[in-house]
């Protein structure tokens, strides 16, 4: 395994989504168009499959469910789809699921044991759905109190009832999707023990308001962190009662993964992978994670000022339009790539920029070694 | 599908407007006498502050509790003249010290009295406090000016 990062380039415009499908040898990606593509790998590259084309408004989000195999899809057309591969002819064949949203459906993720999708909309509600055998069609019950504006992103806890939400009023919020019939009664958690659907089992804010941009429990559930738009990234743990807010000084981050219990890495506006760790009881910033493209022009010495003058007529320091990391432009998803949910060992990331990267977690842990005294 | 000519946002009942939003994020706000009395006298606390000489902690009170709240405009022009006269008697060589000895919400705060003197270059020196923004920037980074812009708690 390679310790720089793996770049895959499309250019077919900015990546909105993506997911990988239980062996990462397949990829869906949505280029900001209505229709989600289908990459096989090959060597080194992905080539093209298929393409899932049913929607009729920008696909907002997707999700592969790594055993049962289904992807579902969202859109800003309120509708959402579940896909399942038909063994003969090797096609992704669509079943339309009523979200019965009055908005854009915004973000969708499977449960961990894929009998149920959460997906979230700008009808200031979250649509849970599970598939009715009575009559052969996926059912959506909707959580709506208290939440009161769009909701942005959503994370499952690992006792498949849980879900996290973060949304555009400035709040993050635990809710129960408990559904009668598909779960069974989830063991007492720190989050709460009677847990009927739409309970609020815990509703946060971040430092300076903001829209809460990405959620995400850590692999044992005992923890969350949220993202939001002031730039900070919050830790709440109810077991002990614990907040913590860090305020970080770069530009607001649009998703958050654990790699473990101890480490979470942010990307967002900063076009790089930001990692913060749990340092005895504090979480703080730690390093990006992107050690920068180092260009052969960027020195801030007199004798380099003098020699970019000479070379290229410049007196001040560098106008190059290209950013010193490997993504150009805003990262807006990261997600696990391999490992075990307690110990990701590589993650990836898509941004506007059309890149997908895969990143090495475990050298940057090695990298970070280095830099102690 | 033609475009609607309905604003359709303007007819929903249960919208998510301005006063629910600052509830949220400032909460009950004090009485306007209250609010006055305390920009008031730390006023002259940092007044008497800055008299004896002390004035990274004239800094350190006049960030303190700001009036926030959206009918207190009197009260936040008269903290702001208390931070613009705490950050004028302050010599540039000394600013990036005093501005690392501040906490995190003191970093913020500061930011936000540095727009808002900013805002009103007739009154105050603005390549002063573009000096003072350029010594924050360095320490607290664009996270600390995305926070201004994002808060609602304004001053």
């Amino acid at each position: 395994m390679s310790d720089s990062p793996i770049v895959n380039e499309f250019n077919q415009g900015p990546i909105s989504c993506h997911a990988f499908n239980g062996d990462r040898t397949e990829l869906a990606i949505c280029f900001n168009t209505n229709v989600v593509s289908i990459f096989r790998k090959s060597g080194a590259s992905w080539t093209q499959t298929s393409t899932l084309a049913e929607h009729d408004k920008p696909v907002t989000s997707v999700d592969w469910a790594p055993r049962s195999n289904r992807i579902v899809t969202c859109s800003q057309d309120r509708n959402a789809y579940v896909w399942t591969l038909d063994g003969a002819s090797h096609q992704w064949k669509p079943t339309l699921v009523l979200l019965r949203i009055n908005r854009a459906a915004t973000f969708v993720r499977w449960s961990p044991e894929e009998d149920k999708f959460a997906v979230a909309s700008g009808s200031r509600c979250i649509s849970v759905c599970y598939f009715e055998e009575d009559n052969d069609w996926w059912v959506g019950k909707h959580i709506k109190k208290p939440i009161r504006s769009t909701v942005l992103s959503l994370d499952w806890h690992p006792n498949n009832v849980l879900l996290a939400a973060g949304c555009a009023d400035m709040k993050a919020r635990v809710f129960s999707a408990f559904i009668k019939g598909i779960d069974k009664k989830p063991a007492p958690s720190p989050w709460g023990e009677k847990l009927p659907f739409n309970t609020v089992c815990g509703e946060f804010s971040n430092g300076a308001g903001g829209w809460i941009h990405g959620v995400a429990f850590s692999p044992s559930g005992e923890s969350l962190a949220f993202t939001g738009h002031d730039s900070t990234i919050t830790v709440v743990s109810p077991g002990t009662g614990d907040i913590q807010s860090i305020r970080a000084p770069y530009l607001p981050y649009l998703s958050v993964i654990w790699l473990n219990e101890n480490q979470i890495v942010a990307a967002g506006h900063d076009c790089a992978p930001h990692l913060f760790e749990l340092k005895g009881q504090q979480w703080a910033f730690t390093a990006s994670l992107d050690a920068a493209v180092k260009k052969a022009d960027v020195g801030f010495t007199a004798r380099d000022t003098f020699r970019r003058m000479d070379s290229r007529a410049q007196s001040a320091t560098s106008t190059d339009t290209e950013v010193h990391t490997h993504h150009q432009n805003t990262i807006n998803s990261i997600r696990p790539f391999s490992g075990t949910p307690g110990h990701v060992e590589q993650f990836s990331t898509s941004a506007i920029d059309g890149k997908l990267i895969i990143w090495n977690a475990n050298s940057i842990s090695r990298g970070l070694g280095n830099l102690h005294l | 599908m033609a475009f609607r000519k309905i604003d359709i946002d303007a007819l929903e009942e249960d919208a998510f407007g301005e006063d629910e939003i600052d509830f949220q994020e400032i909460g009950e706000l004090r009485p306007l006498a209250d609010v006055e009395a305390e920009v008031n006298s730390r006023a002259q606390e940092v007044r008497s502050l800055l008299q004896r000489g002390n004035t990274s902690g004239a800094l350190s009170a006049s960030l303190q509790n700001p009036p926030y709240g959206a009918p207190f405009h009197a009260a936040k022009a008269r903290n702001t003249q208390t931070v613009m006269e705490v950050l004028n008697s302050i010599k540039v060589a000394d600013v990036p010290q005093l501005v690392k000895s501040l906490s995190p919400e003191e970093q913020d705060v500061l930011m936000k009295y540095l727009y808002a003197g900013m805002a009103a270059p007739e009154q105050n020196n603005s390549g002063h406090l573009l000096a003072w923004h350029e010594k924050l920037t360095e320490v607290a980074g664009q996270g600390c000016i995305v926070r201004v812009i994002t808060d609602r708690r304004t001053v």
